[in-house]
């Protein structure tokens, strides 16, 4: 076997949960090393296994997660000292000065919380946008003819440092918030910024999530152990049967779509957002699975996205913690500002109910996309991708009124199961398009092909020998649709409230462990690895 | 508080505001129902609610936002 990969930095295949150094080597490893010290020393062993983890695939880059959990230790210490003052000055204070007395206080700890967030996020723009904006720049200079060129920065970038930023954000203003108290050991805290599964996908967990039953953490027992398992090779079956198997189809199609017809296209356009959901959500299964394994309980960052009825739904539903982020730490923060207040108790006298409140959404709606886009990679493709979908969410909000008149007029009952079923599909086909835009090299490829779709659609395209064209095969294509059937029945019958796990955990122990050793066979069998075959990076590692 | 119910019944008719304890889980009322309704009641109760407070276990019952209101009112 080979184990270069131990040595620091080298060991980047092990972002993905599914390669066989880190499922036969590194988390045994953990998980026998965990077992075997004392109750006390397990927490300890947790943490040092992250950071061994974030070495090997970072090298010295660790020195970012390092700093950034001291800086965040730091910031919360600074504003429990501020608070703590401002509770025995208000103390000694008559009430009826204590209102005035306040706000000297409350505005000292945002000038540590912008300090912070300047910091953090501040660090993540330079490392992340710097090369994009001067890249802009000097495009824009040169378009005024003018000599005048910046050089463009290369930054390496830690895995990762667009969800432990946020955490570390969201852990200072939970602080100013007073809804955690600031953490005073500071080994919990690395633990919970750091902990291995979910450092390099997500999900972005709050402190009160995890922080304490990371440092709390049991005993393995059998039942989490097999069902941690159970839920990692489910992951496992999602992205290596089928994200992987997609992947020569996929990067075929997107990068000589001139070879390709429109129907080639749209069904690359499908194809990538199964291979996105299918890689994403089967990362995030193996980090449930596995963080399950030590007893602890990781939130979700999926709840079948695909039965959605709206484009706002989709977002609940889909990357759950990161649109929680976004709507806790800006949409909400921008719409109950004193300014947008005053806008929505105005605009609601002169505009009405509806309409009223959609002048101050609309702003913090916009703000939430515009990062949304740029939070997925610096590059005008993102950004377009955030502006499609605010358009989208902001067009329903819209039209809501007009819809139900038109509903009651042709008495139709949203709640019937066609116009369910209906909904869903629609709320597909622009998630669909979406992806064609976000997957396409560039924004100006993106509506090439998304032109090519309507200009040259076929559906006499799909044949042999276009197949081998696209890197696969018949078979390949049987394979992955089974694969998605079976995920489909799981998710329907989970939709319909049939907790699949639950029931199969009641089941007698044969017929578990036949559901897991079938379950192992079929990666086996139809998993997408060996000759022929190049191991895929981890989708969202990248952003 | 019937005053309460006037007021959601204003922004968002056709709920049952009396027993319902799930108005944001169970999406009865929206982001845009909520920015109207704080403004609303920012203004008829002299308060200032706090984006900190805008989570569904205040807004899911009458019942949690009257307590909401009572708590942020007694706010020094």
């Amino acid at each position: 076997m080979d184990l270069s990969f131990l040595l620091a930095g080298c060991g980047q295949t092990m972002t993905s949960f599914f390669v066989p150094t880190f499922l036969f080597l590194f988390l045994p490893g953990c998980i026998l090393l965990y077992s075997i010290v004392p109750q006390k020393a397990k927490k300890y062993v947790l943490l040092i296994v992250s950071y061994v983890f974030y070495w090997l695939v970072s090298g010295p880059l660790i020195l970012y997660l390092l700093l950034s959990t001291v800086s965040v230790f730091g910031f919360g210490l600074w504003l429990e000292k501020i608070q703590n003052r401002m509770k025995t000055a208000l103390k000694a204070l008559p009430k009826e000065e204590r209102k005035a007395a306040k706000p000297a206080y409350i505005h000292e700890q945002r000038c540590v919380v912008a300090l912070a967030v300047i910091i953090h996020i501040g660090f993540l723009l330079v490392i992340k946008y710097s090369g994009f904006l001067i890249g802009n720049l000097n495009g824009i200079l040169s378009a005024f003819d003018s000599p005048v060129r910046f050089g463009v920065p290369q930054y390496l970038m830690p895995i990762g440092i667009s969800f432990f930023s946020l955490q570390a954000v969201s852990y200072i203003v939970d602080v100013y918030h007073g809804l955690i108290p600031a953490d005073h050991k500071f080994f919990r805290l690395a633990l919970f910024m750091s902990f291995f599964p979910q450092i390099v996908e997500g999900p972005i967990v709050r402190y009160h999530q995890t922080a304490e039953s990371l440092w709390n953490v049991k005993p393995i027992q059998y039942r989490n152990l097999t069902m941690g398992l159970q839920r990692l090779l489910y992951g496992m079956m999602k992205k290596v049967v089928v994200a992987d198997r997609l992947n020569p189809l996929v990067e075929n199609i997107f990068d000589k779509a001139n070879q390709f017809d429109g129907g080639i296209i749209a069904l690359g356009a499908v194809c990538y957002t199964i291979q996105l959901y299918m890689d994403f959500s089967g990362a995030m299964d193996a980090v449930v699975g596995i963080a399950e394994i030590f007893g602890v309980t990781m939130p979700e960052n999926f709840e079948r996205p695909f039965f959605s009825r709206t484009i706002s739904e989709f977002w609940k539903r889909w990357h759950i913690s990161l649109g929680a982020w976004f709507k806790d730490y800006i949409f909400y923060p921008i719409t109950a500002s004193k300014r947008m207040k005053n806008l929505t108790s105005s605009a609601r006298k002169k505009i009405g109910n509806h309409f009223g409140p959609l002048l101050a959404g609309s702003i913090a709606l916009f703000c939430v996309w515009f990062c949304n886009g740029l939070w997925h990679g610096a590059a005008w493709s993102f950004i377009f991708f955030g502006m499609y979908h605010f358009v989208l969410i902001l067009l329903g909000n819209v039209i809501s009124p007009a819809v139900k008149k038109v509903n009651t007029a042709l008495h139709l009952r949203p709640e019937s199961r066609g116009y369910r079923y209906m909904q869903m599909i629609r709320t597909t086909l622009l998630v669909v398009i979406g992806e064609l835009f976000f997957r396409a090299n560039g924004l100006s490829s993106g509506f090439r092909l998304f032109g090519r779709i309507f200009t040259t659609f076929s559906v006499t395209g799909l044949n042999s020998e276009t197949l081998t064209k696209l890197g696969v095969d018949a078979q390949d294509l049987l394979i992955v649709g089974l694969t998605v059937l079976i995920v489909f029945a799981v998710s329907l019958m989970n939709e319909k409230g049939i907790r699949v796990r639950e029931r199969l955990e009641k089941r007698p122990l044969v017929q578990r462990w036949v559901v897991l050793y079938a379950l192992i066979l079929y990666i086996v069998i139809f998993g997408a690895y060996g000759f022929g075959y190049i191991p895929v990076d981890p989708m969202y590692a990248q952003f | 508080m019937d005053r309460l119910i006037e007021i959601l019944e204003d922004i968002q008719p056709d709920v049952d505001y009396a027993n319902c304890t799930n108005l944001i889980d169970g999406h009865f009322l929206s982001s845009l129902d909520i920015i109207s309704l704080i403004a609303e009641l920012e203004e008829e109760y002299d308060i200032t609610v706090p984006a900190v407070e805008i989570v569904p276990a205040n807004f899911n019952s009458v019942d949690a936002m009257r307590k909401m209101i009572e708590r942020l009112q007694e706010d020094f």
